[in-house]
């Protein structure tokens, strides 16, 4: 049984790319000023575009809109007469969920993180959750650091948010380009001939797996069946004890297996953290805007407490609609994995889908880096 | 074959799925009360400038003032109002000022402005500004004055009618205010809309349907 004819692939590899091209360019490409037009505080680095999906944006927008507003009227509110703190609480939560919604490179870079790493979904939750509480931690030590250590400088506060937005976009161009290599690589490699085992990142697996490595970049195999020149990084990789023996030369067809999602396999799974932590760095980096402009007004006005609770809530909204969407998205592969069925042609969609997800951080970084150094 | 009915189908579920991700919606961060009045010239048959007067809310001009506070003295004084001034000057340049002039659906080019004012006011950054178009606008057909900032950074609030003036227009004009409602300009537009974006999904200019605009309809 050959599935992999060169059409096939062909018509993977083309379908995927046209919707990765088509994607970057329905939403990044040609504008993005992360600067805003004021030239004070930074605009999110996307513009409102049209077509089939105008009515979903613009409802989200009217909403994030008047939850913004009623947030700032609520802060106002607690400088002239001390109104309700709970009040601005439920309001700056409100308007992190509808905020999530809308724009911004933390939902991409977590979803296609998980997309492209086998990690469990309460996981990913969790991923999520980090990711959106460090983004308002980054958001109060600027305010912090703008209030009592550049007031009077030369460095603006729009310059430090300026400078963290680039180095976040720097490390999502560089996760996705060290993910890309890591996902991609073997398989071009495969392609080139250099090595010709077929690669899967899977931990789900349905082989049984040994977490005992002892050389972290090695399968140990009894038959032919050549998985040695994989990169595995990571732990979502194992060490596959395989005692089949196969024909010298024979392309490694049935190292793949069925990929059918198993939870356990999952959550006794060693998880990277290393990685999962620069995916959530790259994210966390960029503060929010609404959250300086925010903070900024609690700060000069005595209302500190007011103002981290508000940001914390805007978290903790962000953090429930970005897992909600990352939770989705792995869903929506592992149907595409199942509906494929076991065997080649799943593994084949399995890896499509991983490499697209990684080439589509690294493309969002490049797109969001290149806006943002344009200005 | 069902492999690439599967494959579409796959492709499809991505395709869904980043449409809904990313939904590339950015909104306002700042908001602005604002007042705009139309000078006419002297024989009030042409519009020589238009004045623009933009109140900041107090979240954003607590962040201009922590900005430009150079001294630190949580005050801005006149240098450093001078200093919010020019940044913004040197922004607004690069989109028109805000500003969207049409006389009969044509876009009148406007000059820069010399200068804009920055004050500071119950904590609230207030901006001034007058600008001219290039020739002077006669008073005939359906002239459009917008303010509206094409980025959706900032949201230009005409909160009533009235803070769109004009003095001493004739009698031959006849003056509306227009508040597109948001859902009725997508569907009157959609036809436009749609065909904008195929052939420039990124660049269709939204906010020049929900701008708020200040009509001036005169038979001369």
């Amino acid at each position: 049984m050959r599935e992999d004819r060169p059409l096939n692939k062909i018509f993977i590899r083309t379908t995927f790319a046209l919707l990765a091209v088509a994607y970057i360019l329905s939403h990044f490409a040609g504008h993005a000023h992360a600067q805003s037009s004021l030239g004070i505080g930074a605009n999110e680095a996307v513009i409102p575009s049209t077509g089939m999906f105008s009515r979903l944006m613009i409802w989200i927008n009217q909403h994030q809109q008047a939850f913004y507003r009623s947030l700032s009227s609520a802060m106002k509110a607690l400088r002239d007469d001390g109104g309700q703190v709970w009040m601005l609480v439920g309001l700056s939560f409100a308007y992190g969920v509808f905020h999530a919604a809308g724009p911004g490179h933390g939902k991409a870079v977590i979803s296609s993180y998980m997309l492209a790493n086998e990690v469990a979904l309460r996981r990913g939750v969790v991923l999520s959750f980090i990711s959106a509480f460090l983004q308002a931690a980054t958001a109060i030590v600027v305010m912090l650091l703008a209030y009592f250590v550049l007031r009077g400088t030369s460095v603006s506060m729009t310059n430090a948010a300026h400078f963290l937005e680039i180095a976040s976009y720097v490390f999502v161009t560089g996760f996705g380009a060290w993910l890309l290599w890591k996902k991609a690589g073997p398989v071009v490699r495969r392609m080139v001939g250099v090595a010709p085992a077929y690669s899967l990142s899977a931990a789900s697996a349905a082989h049984v797996h040994h977490d005992d490595h002892d050389e972290a970049h090695h399968h140990h195999h009894d038959g032919h069946c050549n998985h040695g020149h994989h990169t595995h990084g990571d732990a979502h990789h194992h060490h596959h004890h395989h005692d089949h023996h196969h024909e010298e030369g024979m392309v490694c067809s049935s190292c793949g297996h069925s990929h059918a999602v198993d939870p356990a396999l999952l959550s006794t799974d060693r998880f990277d953290w290393r990685t999962a932590w620069s995916a959530m760095a790259a994210v966390g980096l960029r503060p929010c805007s609404g959250a300086l402009i925010v903070l900024s007004f609690a700060l000069l006005n005595g209302l500190w407490m007011a103002g981290i609770l508000s940001v914390l809530a805007m978290a903790l909204g962000t953090a429930i609609t970005v897992s909600t969407l990352a939770v989705l998205a792995v869903t929506a592969k592992n149907w595409a994995v199942l509906l494929a069925g076991g065997g080649r042609l799943g593994n084949r969609i399995h890896a499509t889908i991983e490499i697209g997800a990684a080439a589509f951080i690294f493309l969002v970084g490049v797109t969001l880096l290149s806006a943002s150094l344009s200005v | 074959m069902s492999f690439k009915r599967t494959v579409l189908k796959a492709g499809a579920a991505i395709a869904a799925l980043l449409a809904c991700t990313v939904p590339a919606s950015v909104h306002p961060h700042v908001f602005a009360e604002a007042r705009l009045d139309v000078v006419l010239g002297p024989d009030h048959q042409t519009v020589k400038a238009l004045r623009h007067l933009w109140r900041f809310d107090d979240l954003f001009s607590s962040t201009v003032l922590m900005e430009f506070d150079a001294n630190a003295d949580l005050k801005l004084d006149a240098a450093e109002l001078q200093e919010v001034a020019n940044t913004i000057h040197a922004s607004l340049a690069d989109f028109n000022y805000f500003q969207l002039v049409t006389v009969d659906g044509k876009d009148v080019k406007m000059k820069p402005p010399a200068a804009i004012m920055a004050n500071f006011e119950n904590n609230q950054l207030i901006i001034l500004f007058e600008s001219e178009p290039e020739t002077p606008i006669q008073l005939a057909g359906d002239i459009r004055l917008g303010v509206y900032d094409p980025t959706f950074y900032t949201a230009i609030d005409f909160t009533e009618d009235a803070n769109m003036a004009v003095e001493g227009l004739p009698s031959s004009c006849v003056r509306t205010v227009i508040r597109p409602d948001p859902d009725a300009a997508l569907a009157e537009n959609q036809q436009t809309l749609t065909e904008a974006f195929f052939n420039d999904p990124a660049g269709t200019d939204m906010s020049k349907i929900f701008a708020t605009k200040l009509e001036l309809k005169c038979h001369a």
